[in-house]
């Protein structure tokens, strides 16, 4: 079925409200972008957003958009605290999935001399690939609950990183709101094991090197200089959020059904904001956004002592400190001005990033002359971008921008396109080094399996929700 | 026919299954997932471990049949070798599946599913039997 699409500028589309919906679909991408979405089903799932009840303003898609499940990739949507909805389908299995970006003091040309060391010290010391973990973290069940209370602070106290590391994390690291009560026995079974582990498919940590400045003044204000290595941690909130997903998904479908909700996809279930089943979503959500939180905080620790141990410095001589991190898959109750009003809202960012602007309360203290920092990840072969929040995301996507490159091809159709390729040399050719568990991975995962992510971040400049402040490139890619 | 057949998605996979009885149906699927999860067929079916799950409907079953088995390998290790479905209605399904806890020496696993999901699901009855279309997220 095609989907009726108006052309609003160069860089914005409009779906017209008509059946069910109730409300128009907002749709940023270029022409090229949308002849090719306009052959995907991922525009049906922007309109079929539009129809979930007490949704304010249009369903929202970002350039990176691609087919999801219910609710598309890069769709971002806003519901009235009192008349909408929480759908666990508008945040996804990977609940707080999310990016990480580290600086260091140390320029592309003291790393590199190490760059295989230190691949395989963090490919060793980062738990990533399916069943993996690190021995030395044994968590009962009353500890995980605390994680889960406390996201990142648990780990800080716990001796992984510092206090400062909180400053520079959404929600500082801890999402209000979490009770463990609410999680199953199942979800605390699989968590138990994954914290602190990378997981695989496009999860990865990277070493970077900040290869171009696009905004010097933001720069500066970040941290950020040319030549710098960087390091991105993009991971979630594992088995624990796939399962809290999976235990409300059932909730809710049975709730969408008592509420008279009508859904166009199953996956699309839902429940009122201020129902008992609402909030309990709200709840476990929180706990497993807080898991991903802790995880990444792990992680990091685990990052600088393996800088540490590969170049011989001191934790003082390295300050390895937390640029910001972001989340990509997430419902937050936030205030927005909407229509002349102050409106309390549930912003759903499924593949969506926060992307608040200079002045806001909530962006960090150090950022605030310049905008809440957004990490965009690209493919393991070219780049990713560190922008930041404007104004005008502020005004029109709920301080909203893009989370990645967007994939284009299947697995299936990447797996085919790197048959006969060595795709460790080829990455080898680029200066770029890769540790990988899975064979199947790293062949799913090559650069033209994704959009290029500098049409991505080109869009959502033009259309000025997100200011591009810098371009990194790989070094080294630990994949699961 | 029993049979089942992977499907393309842009960022995740699916199963396309068919059986000639609804028990023949629920076990191809759960091959499919196997199939996704790994292409190793050193799986020895050395334990046997009883499942029982039940649904709202044959599609909530079969979402429930298939991470049950997610459950297993995740939090259990545990490999599966064979399915025996020996009981199956539209709410409640009871097995046994073999096979054996994992090796990292032996076995190798391509892709980690992290859920099975309602998008698209379908389970149908045809002419000769029984279809099934279900996605997972990778």
């Amino acid at each position: 079925m095609s989907v009726k699409v108006q052309q609003i500028d160069a860089c914005r589309w409009r779906i017209p409200r008509e059946g069910a919906m109730r409300t128009d679909g907002l749709v940023f991408a270029d022409r090229a972008m949308m002849a090719v979405l306009q052959k995907e089903k991922a525009l049906e799932q922007v309109r079929n957003v539009a129809t979930l009840p007490g949704i304010v303003g249009p369903s929202i898609a970002m350039p990176d958009i691609h087919w999801g499940y219910g609710f598309p990739i890069g769709g971002v949507a806003a519901f009235d605290a009192e008349q909408g909805v929480v759908s666990p389908g508008g945040v996804g299995y990977d609940i707080n999935c999310g990016v990480r970006l580290l600086r260091t003091e140390l320029t592309v040309g003291e790393v590199r001399p190490w760059i295989e060391k230190l691949a395989d010290e963090l490919f060793r010391n980062v738990p990533s690939g399916i069943g993996s973990h690190r021995r030395d973290l044994k968590l009962s069940v009353a500890e995980e609950r605390k994680v889960l209370t406390k996201g990142a602070r648990w780990a800080v106290e716990n001796g992984f990183g510092r206090a400062e590391d909180l400053e520079h994390i959404e929600e500082k690291g801890t999402l209000a709101g979490a009770d463990p009560e609410v999680i199953s026995d199942r979800a605390l079974e699989r968590g138990r094991n994954q914290l602190g582990t990378l997981g695989s498919g496009n999860h990865f940590l990277e070493v970077d090197l900040v290869e171009e400045i696009g905004d010097q003044q933001a720069a500066n204000v970040l941290g950020l200089f040319p030549g710098q290595v960087t390091v991105t941690i993009h991971t979630g909130s594992r088995g624990l959020g796939y399962q809290v997903c999976d235990d409300h998904l059932r909730m809710m479908l049975h709730a969408a059904s008592k509420y008279g909700i009508e859904l166009p996809d199953r996956q699309l279930c839902c429940a009122p904001l201020n129902s008992p089943e609402g909030k309990q979503y709200l709840a476990a959500m929180a706990c497993a956004a807080n898991f991903a939180f802790a995880n990444r905080q792990l992680i990091t620790a685990w990052v600088r002592e393996s800088f540490e141990r590969v170049l011989g410095k001191s934790s003082d001589e390295l300050r390895i400190s937390v640029i910001y991190d972001v989340c990509h898959n997430i419902a937050k109750m936030e205030t927005h001005q909407f229509e002349g009003q102050t409106r309390r809202l549930c912003v759903h960012r499924k593949g969506a990033t926060r992307a608040f602007p200079p002045g806001h309360a909530d962006t960090p203290e150090l950022y605030r002359s310049v905008g809440q920092p957004v990490l965009i990840p690209g493919d393991m072969g070219r780049y990713s971008y560190v922008l930041v929040g404007t104004q005008g995301a502020f005004e029109e996507t709920f301080g909203s921008t893009c989370h990645g490159a967007g994939r284009v091809l299947s697995r299936h159709a990447a797996k085919k396109l790197a048959r006969g390729r060595n795709i460790e040399a080829e990455l080898a050719a680029r200066g770029i080094i890769i540790r990988a568990s899975s064979r199947a991975t790293l062949a799913e995962e090559i650069s033209e399996s994704y959009k290029d992510v500098l049409d991505v971040v080109n869009v959502v400049e033009q259309a000025g929700i997100g200011k591009i402040v810098a371009r990194l490139r790989p070094l080294a890619v630990i994949k699961g | 026919m029993n049979s089942f057949r992977l499907l393309e998605h842009t960022a995740d996979m699916g199963i396309a299954a068919e059986g000639e009885t609804l028990a023949a149906l629920f076990q191809q699927a759960a091959l499919g997932l196997r199939q996704i999860i790994t292409a190793c067929t050193d799986i020895q079916p050395s334990q046997e471990i009883l499942v029982e799950v039940q649904g709202q409907d044959r599609e909530e079953l079969l979402v429930n049949w298939l991470s049950e088995l997610l459950f297993l390998l995740e939090s259990r290790q545990f490999l599966p070798a064979a399915f025996e479905i020996d009981s199956v209605t539209d709410y409640q399904l009871r097995a046994r599946v073999r096979g054996e806890t994992l090796d990292a020496d032996r076995h190798y696993l391509e892709r980690e599913i992290k859920a099975v999901t309602y998008h698209q699901i379908k389970v149908e009855e045809t002419a000769s039997g029984w279809r099934a279309q279900v996605f997972v997220d990778l």
